[in-house]
């Protein structure tokens, strides 16, 4: 069913005035990738169910492509990654596909291994990590678990090209929904003031000194051409550069409804439908409810796309949208494609 | 009908709803769909909301950042021209974790204990950052409006999460944090009291103590010792107390949980995933909402078009054509992919017909006024168009 016309609006289909299409960033070349995909540690983020996953796929393909070897990481209790590749991922990174690897940092294992380093006895380390005061402090401690979390990350990015099977020339970090995405990556800073001395502060302030250096690590933002998503990706924007310093260096939109239909074509399929209206049994009734519907969004798409042109200062990449509730591998390995598609055809984002 | 449309509109049905669903399904539309539809049926109702759209929050006529109940003005619907008054009450709220929180401090707590507490660093951490604080403060407010007794019906739009069973976990992790007075236990031997909060005197007299100071921080673990004190000589009673009701309540006959889902493989598995954890701890389940599906209902068949055929009488330049058969053909995947992940969900659902599930259209348009919103209230009332 689709929904019906309805009356008492203005109906942004029939202004003559519809604003002219925003098209990806004309301007720049592949500059902006090989900028990208040439650090070590890449924040994926976004709203709840806005991509972010799909994004991080689609950029380590494009990563693996220049011969990078990735590491795809999931924080959280979330398995989305693996969900894709038929994994359960694990600390240990495991291999996906070509020169893509995966693993999820578990921060309970890894607050263990911390204990085990920083403790010369054997004996009492163990005896911590089995006391109920352990579990305690994991789950109260603010932030404990997120800067164990972060400084598997360091650790990974410090060790990873001396390890003899892994060594990951990129991280790209699938990052928890917006909120606790901001408040992981606002914790060292905040926590550097509240502990000061310590093994803890110094393992801080390393991964703050990661997460701030510009030359290795970057935040990309995704969001779906809609109200609320581009509403928080232009408040994650400023947030990112203003509060962070981790300013953003992408914002990938994703499902953008191809141009199928230029103006004049609009005009035709209004007056076709018009000429259908009391033919509701009409295969073209059908259609052409269905491709009115698909114009209406495509306008409300476009009103959201330019307020991110407008509110932000990075490069904006529009990711088409194939018409399929759940992406594959196969598809995303095509979505990857068009990340790399701004650098041969600068004229963006038509299918 | 459907048996969620009847739950909501019965007067002796529930009088709490929870919409439940992993991020961006369109929970918070659902929710006050559900609130209107209840309202309109003459229930005294309020909207539980986090974090509202723009668009959404004018068209129910809210304030921005306020953060008390406001009423809905139903008199602006269309319809209300034949009213000589509405048929019931909506109202909204939007939840501020952090201002629940303190006002839950000022309830239980002295002045000079809150002045003290409001400025503990773990207290801020907490009550502002910490995972699952927002989750708890929801059922406060909810156990809160609840108890008294103004409304009919409470509905309640869940924080956003990744996985739509955050909402659930969370506060008891919340719980064994602030209601657990094991900390005070283990400690308590090495404090001494300061002027506010405790001092870690005898420290090394606990080699586990001294290696965990070691590990996080001598300081750190002061701070935090400080704020368990505070909180567990003045709070513990209060929220111990409030927890189990929150949760007597929940699991009770006056609750029922809704799935919110969009037809994607993973909100539909989280949506799928909930119901079974909430059945198995004998929560009141009451269906899903399978929201922005693709031609809903249509017969798979009538679908299909033959290219030849259509436009025969009227002439269409074939570019034209060709692109419009296109995007009808893109739109029809959609469709029968839509259609498939329903019927997988019906088919998982089985034989219970206490499970409803109510599937609601794609719209090509954005809620931007309470009528938009009183039309998609009305969807609920239909298992499909």
């Amino acid at each position: 069913m689709i929904v019906e016309d309805r009356g008492g609006r203005e109906d942004p289909i029939n202004s003559a005035e519809q604003e002219e299409d925003v098209s990806a960033d004309a301007a720049s070349s592949g500059a902006w990738l090989e900028d990208l995909l040439a650090r070590r540690l890449i924040f994926v983020m976004g709203k709840g169910g806005v991509g972010k996953t799909t994004i991080s796929i689609a950029l380590a393909n494009a990563a693996s492509r220049l011969k990078k070897k990735v590491l795809l990481v999931e924080l959280g209790d979330a398995d989305s990654v693996g969900s894709f590749y038929d994994q359960t991922l694990a600390e240990t990174p495991a291999r996906l596909s070509h020169g893509i690897w995966g693993a999820r940092v578990d921060a309970r294992a890894e607050l263990e291994a911390y204990v085990r380093a920083h403790i010369p006895s054997k004996f009492i380390a163990g005896k911590i990590s089995r006391s109920r005061l352990f579990d305690y402090l994991f789950e109260a401690a603010p932030g404990l678990k997120e800067v164990m979390s972060l400084g598997r990350l360091w650790r990974w990015e410090q060790e990873g090209p001396r390890l003899p099977n892994a060594s990951f020339d990129l991280m790209i970090v699938d990052a928890p929904a917006t909120g606790h995405a901001l408040s992981l990556l606002r914790l060292p800073d905040l926590l550097i003031k509240m502990i000061r001395v310590g093994p803890v502060a110094n393992q801080l302030r390393a991964v703050q000194h990661l997460l701030k250096n510009h030359q290795k690590t970057a935040v990309v933002l995704v969001t779906l051409a809609e109200e609320l998503p581009v509403n928080e990706t232009v408040e994650l924007y400023q947030m990112a550069e203003e509060t962070l310093d981790m300013p953003a260096a992408a914002i990938f939109i994703n499902c953008v409804y191809p141009d199928f239909f230029n103006r004049q074509d609009t005009r035709q399929i209004l007056s076709l439908k018009t000429s259908f209206q009391n033919r509701p049994a009409a295969p073209e009734h059908r259609i052409l409810a269905c491709v009115v519907n698909l114009i209406r969004r495509q306008i409300s798409q476009q009103k959201h796309i330019r307020k991110i042109h407008a509110k932000t200062n990075c490069h904006v990449h529009h990711m088409p949208y194939f018409f399929t509730n759940d992406m594959t591998l196969k598809e995303i390995e095509k979505l990857s494609l068009e990340i790399d598609r701004s650098v041969s055809n600068p004229s963006g984002n038509q299918l | 009908m459907t048996a969620i449309s009847d739950a909501i509109r019965d007067p002796a049905g529930p009088e709490i709803i929870i919409c439940c669903g992993s991020g961006g399904v369109g929970k918070t539309t659902i929710s006050a769909a559900i609130g209107l539809h209840a309202a309109m049926a003459g229930k005294k109702t309020i909207v539980l909301t986090i974090d509202p759209a723009r668009r959404l929050a004018d068209a129910l006529g809210l304030k921005p950042f306020a953060t008390r109940i406001q009423r809905v003005p139903l008199e602006n619907l269309n319809i209300a021209k034949n009213w000589v008054k509405p048929p019931g009450e909506l109202s909204a709220m939007m939840l501020d974790p952090k201002s629940t929180f303190d006002q839950l401090v000022a309830r239980y707590a002295s002045p000079e204990f809150q002045k003290n507490i409001f400025k503990n660093r773990y207290y801020q951490h907490l009550s502002g950052n910490m995972a699952g604080s927002h989750e708890y403060m929801a059922m406060e407010k909810l156990y809160e409006i609840f108890n008294q007794g103004r409304y009919d019906l409470i509905v309640l739009d869940t924080p956003p999460s990744r996985r739509a069973l955050d909402f659930l976990e969370a506060p008891q992790k919340m719980l064994n944090i602030l209601g657990h007075n094991f900390f005070m236990k283990m400690f308590k031997p090495y404090l001494k009291a300061g002027k506010w909060g405790f001092r870690f005197l005898n420290i090394f007299a606990s080699p586990v103590l001294k290696a965990v100071s070691k590990v996080v921080g001598k300081q750190a673990l002061e701070d935090f010792s400080g704020f368990m004190q505070l909180w567990d000589d003045v709070m513990f009673e209060g929220f111990s107390r409030r927890a189990a009701s929150v949760k007597a309540l929940l699991a009770g006959n006056k609750t029922l949980f809704l799935a919110v889902a969009t037809p994607q493989r993973l909100p539909l598995n989280e949506a799928v995933f909930l119901s079974e954890k909430l059945m198995a701890n004998d929560m009141p389940f009451g269906g899903f909402i399978v929201n922005r599906v693709h031609f809903l209902n249509s017969e798979p068949d009538r679908l299909t078009i033959d290219p030849d055929r259509v436009f025969k009488e009227t002439p269409v330049d074939p570019a034209l054509k060709k692109k419009m058969i296109t995007v009808y053909r893109n739109m029809r995947k959609l469709a029968q992919s839509d259609a498939r992940s329903i019927d997988q969900l019906i088919e998982k659902i089985g034989s219970n017909i206490d499970i409803d599930v109510v599937q609601v259209p794609l719209s090509d348009r954005e809620i931007v006024s309470l009528d938009d919103l009183y039309r998609l209230a009305r969807l609920l009332e239909q298992k499909g168009a």
